[in-house]
């Protein structure tokens, strides 16, 4: 199953959670299915709800189905909260959302946005990030009922968020956190030794990061696999590098989709037309192909603005499934969500 | 859950009491009124009612602000005397400490965050168990009623919240704490400035 949050544009109100169904043995993706909607959100946790986003699903180990998102009820995106609420049956019932409560300054200013890490005595550990006055990440401990037990500070200041954890060893894991400064532009990586209780601190490594959010997700030799815009500025190539455990050594591994232009500049909406339908036709699979003019006569603000039209790969989200394979999913072009997976094989002869 | 929503009716209708004027009204009247606010709060707008409105701008007050407005409702209604002012020092005092301990770091300024200690508050529930013996000391029932119902309501799990933080101070008490504690300071010193001109005139020879 996949999320993402639709509408008429980021902030609307009529934005919704959204999710879709991967037939594996097909090979394709179901109907658009309605998870979360400002009403049923407002509904559930008594409070009026202005708008929702940056939802985030994961099964835990128990075969229980969580999805994370969050709220606003007053403000921009430093006034959200994150909901949670959980499925015993793959996804078909859901129970109501709750919201979670996570800081003491009238609870807004905690948003999620990268998979949570299950641990083995039943908690859930959910990186997540601050966004009123400051930008600094965190990482929750989550009851398996869903209650916050506990929670430690992964970075501190105005400049890193959106955090990726990879548990590296029994009690290890590492965060790479998305960089917003003005200084470096890099990746910034934190590690655990204690299981999330205490985080050195951030340091930049060698992706580069225009304050991007990044997805990473560990591969058997003890690597880390990472889908990131490895870029100083845009977002116009989504790029999967391979790195080893200490951070030390980085390969591109596959550029997933990224612009014909080397600089990201802009196109002419004629120029941007041809070139997208044709992405859209390589991206699509055949049962869309015949959706393509009317996404091409569709193209709005969400890709083209009064300088051109730009290519925009972004927010990744990584999973590995049961049977081994690896499944990235992220936003094309801010029309589509995207899903590649591939497998070790197919990785192990790219590096 | 539920008691969420009850005390959302609850902050709602003491909320908009004691910020309305009385009117010079009887304390029985004033009776009336409170229980008309606590009726209003009940009214639904568009599936919500006009109290979670409220809740989902200020979120769910700490008991200890529960506690002071029902301290403040219940003077104007009569059924409790006026504190002395010096009690009432005392209890923003200790709010004001524990907001300036809380709230800066917790806004991310440093790994250290005081919020935390609430998780596993043994040590915090201690301290403030010493502040509510403390302010007992000082025949304080209302800062020690405030301390001691708010360690209550979170040992039975009252709020939705399960930090000890989120039943001891909220961004309201705190900011009332700190400006009362300020406007104290002010005065003090206004006071103290006005004495020494008033001496320093009157020892100045005829």
């Amino acid at each position: 199953m996949s999320v993402w949050f639709a509408g008429s544009r980021e902030g609307a109100a009529d934005v919704q959670i959204r999710a879709s169904r991967y037939d594996a043995i097909a090979g394709e993706w179901g109907p658009e299915l309605i998870l979360a909607t400002r009403e049923s959100t407002s509904t559930a946790i008594q409070r009026h709800i202005r708008k929702l986003g940056n939802p985030v699903i994961a099964l835990a180990p128990d075969d229980r189905l969580w999805l994370f998102y969050v709220s606003v009820s007053i403000g921009g995106w430093a006034g959200s909260a994150i909901n949670a609420m959980y499925s015993d049956d793959f996804g078909e019932n859901w129970s109501p959302p709750k919201q979670l409560v996570t800081t003491p300054f009238l609870n807004i200013s905690t948003l999620v946005r990268n998979a949570p890490v299950f641990h083995r005595d039943g908690t859930i550990g959910l990186p997540v990030y601050h966004e009123f006055l400051g930008k600094f990440a965190e990482y929750l401990y989550i009851s398996p009922d869903g209650e916050v037990l506990d929670k430690s500070r992964i970075s501190k200041g105005k400049h890193s968020l959106q955090p990726t954890v990879v548990p590296t060893s029994e009690y290890g894991a590492l965060a790479l956190l998305r960089y917003a400064g003005e200084t470096h532009h890099k990746v910034l990586a934190s590690r655990t030794e204690d299981a999330g209780q205490s985080w050195s601190e951030p340091y930049p490594i060698e992706p580069a990061n225009p304050n991007s959010s990044l997805a990473a997700i560990a591969t058997p030799n003890d690597g880390l696999l990472v889908a990131l815009n490895d870029l100083e500025d845009g977002r116009f190539r989504l790029r999967l590098m391979g790195s080893d455990e200490g951070l030390s050594f980085w390969k591109p591994v596959i550029d997933l989709d990224e612009s014909p232009d080397p600089l990201g500049n802009p196109f002419s909406r004629e120029v941007y037309s041809d070139i997208i339908g044709d992405k859209f036709q390589s991206s699509s699979g055949p049962r869309r192909i015949g959706l393509l003019s009317d996404f091409l006569a569709n193209l709005d603000q969400r890709v083209c603005s009064m300088h051109g039209c730009d290519f925009e790969y972004e927010y990744p989200y990584f999973i590995k499934s049961s049977d081994g394979l690896y499944h990235l999913v992220y936003s094309w072009n801010n029309t589509f969500i995207k899903h590649v997976s591939f497998n070790d094989s197919w990785l192990e002869a790219q590096l | 859950m539920i008691a969420d929503l009850w005390q959302a009716q609850l902050t709602f209708g003491l909320f908009v009491f004691l910020l309305t004027p009385g009117f010079g009204l009887s304390p029985g009247l004033q009776r009336v009124r409170l229980l008309v606010f606590l009726a209003i709060g009940y009214i639904p707008i568009a599936g919500l009612s006009l109290a979670d409105y409220m809740r989902s701008f200020t979120g769910d007050l700490a008991i200890t602000s529960l506690v002071a407005l029902a301290y403040w409702t219940a003077v104007r209604t009569g059924f409790a005397p006026r504190q002395p002012r010096a009690k009432t020092l005392q209890i923003v005092a200790v709010m004001a400490c524990l907001a300036l301990f809380l709230y800066p770091a917790t806004m991310g300024l440093s790994y250290l965050d005081p919020y935390r200690l609430g998780y596993q508050p043994r040590p915090l529930i201690l301290f403030v168990g010493l502040l509510t013996l403390a302010l007992l000391a000082l025949q304080n029932r209302l800062g020690a009623c405030m301390l001691a119902l708010a360690t209550l309501a979170f040992s039975v799990g009252l709020k939705s919240a399960t930090n000890y933080w989120d039943y001891l101070i909220d961004p309201f008490i705190a900011l009332y704490s700190c400006f009362a504690l300020i406007g104290y300071a002010i005065s003090r010193l206004w006071r103290n400035g006005s004495a020494k001109r008033r001496d320093a005139l009157s020892s100045q020879p005829g």
